[in-house]
């Protein structure tokens, strides 16, 4: 469904992503790990196209979306829950909601809220509360669902589990689930690896922008030891230079 | 009594900035400028409707016309002015807007003349009152359609799904535009309401001194900057709560220090004050 072709992105001058092979199929999640700066957010919002593209393709069923726009890449099915969520604060849980199927006609709007609240109960109760005064694990929720009302193949998560309570990474991760079985594709970064493992169907690990280690999600249980020193050495050149 | 008629009349003057502030304020929201020109837009608002009222003999044609018509010189002013210089720091857009306020003052002298319009006949002069209280037709038209079109706003920009998507612009444009929203025609709507209200604003003040003259908006101008700095730059509820408060704080100040300071000058001595104790307005910005 989702494919990267050698995709290079960054920003200016400055290369954040070099050269990355990457496929997410239907009902498939994959987890993206790396890091501090490794270039797992800079890989999502290109893929959303929210970061410049500089190199090779992103084909998504396909078609080469390269150069389309962030919304014609939402109209096409593709939504994102970006790092740090980036909720519209002041506006209600309801009305993140509204602007976050706005590429689908109202009509369809009543349809995908009930499913959003669905898969999210609490939500129901926090409807009309802004969504800025909801806590951490309430806005990864609606988070999800925004993303969600634009009735995405797939979906974009980045930072599912970071500053949640445990409870709600469970919740969270329960939902993931729930959309992985309705043939949703799943792109998510995630820090905890241990998180990542248990949920993902298939792990990238990347450092410095390239990935070093990929595979599948029980061989990368199995080389934890490995992936653990990618992202420790990761951490140490950061250090190093900063 | 005299408190009661001092509160009155300092709502009535509440409800004018009330008006031109929340246009200023939406402008600022959602662009971070400072839309000085908006009180040249205010004025032209008001010499629209005198010509027409005066030519046709009604005002309400007279207001029919000018209010879209100032709408559409806002989102003008927008095109031409401020879209170019987006991406300049922001006191480009801002001595931008004070050259075309100057300019569009200099423009109604030379165009009109230095010394004002009057209405033909005078429209709303008569006195409404309950008891002893009383208030000149305009003062009362004026509190009503304050009231009536900011509660109409409100309501839009709650109910409506254009709405929730231009406070969802105001709160993060590049998000909003993401999910589909036309943030660019968000921006020509803003400058279309505000502009409108700024005229609807002028007009009824136009009525109330039956006077129109080049330099009518220099005062509003500068009170509505100092109205939307104490009611949290972009925060629309704080920006009318900071109207109507500088409107009764003028009318009772006229009253018991107007001997030692001018009226135009209480509306300085309160934002003065107030940033002194809260730098960040009566209310914060969001
Ligand atoms: N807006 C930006 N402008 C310039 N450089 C950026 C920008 N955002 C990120 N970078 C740089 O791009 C590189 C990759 O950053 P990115 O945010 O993709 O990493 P990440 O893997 O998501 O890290 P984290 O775990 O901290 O979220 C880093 O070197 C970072 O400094
Ligand atoms: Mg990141």
């Amino acid at each position: 469904m989702l494919r990267l072709e050698a995709m290079s992105c960054g920003y200016g001058g400055m290369r954040a992503v070099e050269a990355l092979d990457l496929e997410v199929g239907a009902g498939e999640i994959v987890a993206l790990v790396g890091a501090n700066g490794a270039g797992k957010s800079s890989t999502l919002m290109a893929i959303a196209g929210h970061v410049e593209l500089q190199g090779g393709r992103i084909l998504f069923d396909g078609d080469d979306i390269s150069s389309a726009a962030p919304m014609a890449r939402v109209a096409s099915g593709i939504a994102l829950a970006p790092e740090g969520r980036r909720l519209f604060r002041d506006l209600s849980v309801r009305e993140n909601l509204v602007v976050g199927g706005y590429v689908r006609d109202a009509g369809r709007q009543a349809r995908n809220i009930e499913t959003v609240l669905a898969l999210f109960p609490r939500l129901a109760e926090r409807f009309e509360r802004p969504a800025g005064t909801l806590s951490g694990g309430e806005q990864q929720m609606v988070a999800i669902g925004r993303a969600l009302m634009s009735e995405p193949r797939l979906m974009l998560i980045d930072e599912v589990s970071l500053g949640l309570m445990p409870k709600m990474v469970d919740v969270c991760y329960g939902a993931i689930r729930a959309l992985r079985a309705r043939g949703l594709g799943v792109l998510l970064v995630e820090q905890s690896t241990e998180r990542a493992f248990a949920a993902a169907d298939r792990v990238c690990v990347l450092e410095s922008g390239r990935a070093v280690w990929r595979g599948s999600a029980a061989e990368a249980r199995g080389n934890s030891a490995v992936i653990d020193a990618y992202l420790g050495v990761g951490r140490a050149t950061a250090d190093a230079a900063s | 009594m005299l408190q009661l008629e001092l509160t009155i009349q300092g709502l009535i003057n509440g409800s004018m900035y009330a008006l031109m502030a929340v246009g200023l304020t939406l402008v600022y929201g959602l662009l971070r400028i400072l839309h000085v020109a908006h009180a040249g837009l205010y004025t032209l608002g008001a010499y629209i409707a005198v010509l027409i009222a005066n030519a046709s003999g009604s005002l309400l044609l007279g207001a029919a016309v000018a209010i879209p018509a100032v709408g559409l010189a806002g989102m003008a002013v927008y095109r031409l002015l401020y879209e170019p210089i987006l991406d300049r720091p922001p006191y480009v857009a801002l001595i931008a807007s004070i050259g075309l306020f100057i300019v569009m003052e200099e423009a109604y002298r030379l165009v009109f003349g230095p010394y004002g319009e009057t209405f033909s006949t005078p429209y709303l002069a008569g006195r409404l009152a309950i008891g002893p209280i009383g208030a000149k037709g305009a003062e009362v038209l004026m509190v009503i359609a304050a009231f009536g079109l900011l509660t109409l706003l409100a309501l839009l920009a709650r109910r409506t799904r254009f709405g929730v998507a231009w406070r969802a612009t105001v709160s993060d444009p590049a998000m909003a535009r993401s999910f589909g929203v036309d943030t660019i025609k968000v921006r020509y709507v803003n400058f279309f309401v505000a502009s409108g209200l700024a005229a609807s604003a002028a007009i009824l003040v136009a009525v109330l001194n039956n006077l129109v003259e080049p330099t009518m908006g220099s005062v509003p101008s500068y009170k509505t900057l100092a109205i939307i700095v104490l009611g949290g730059l972009g925060n629309v509820a704080g920006t009318l709560a900071a109207s109507l408060a500088l409107g009764v704080i003028e009318a009772f100040g006229t009253i018991y220090i107007g001997h030692l300071l001018d009226r135009d000058a209480i509306a300085f001595l309160f934002l003065v004050l107030v940033l002194m104790i809260r730098p960040q307005g009566l209310f914060a910005a969001k």
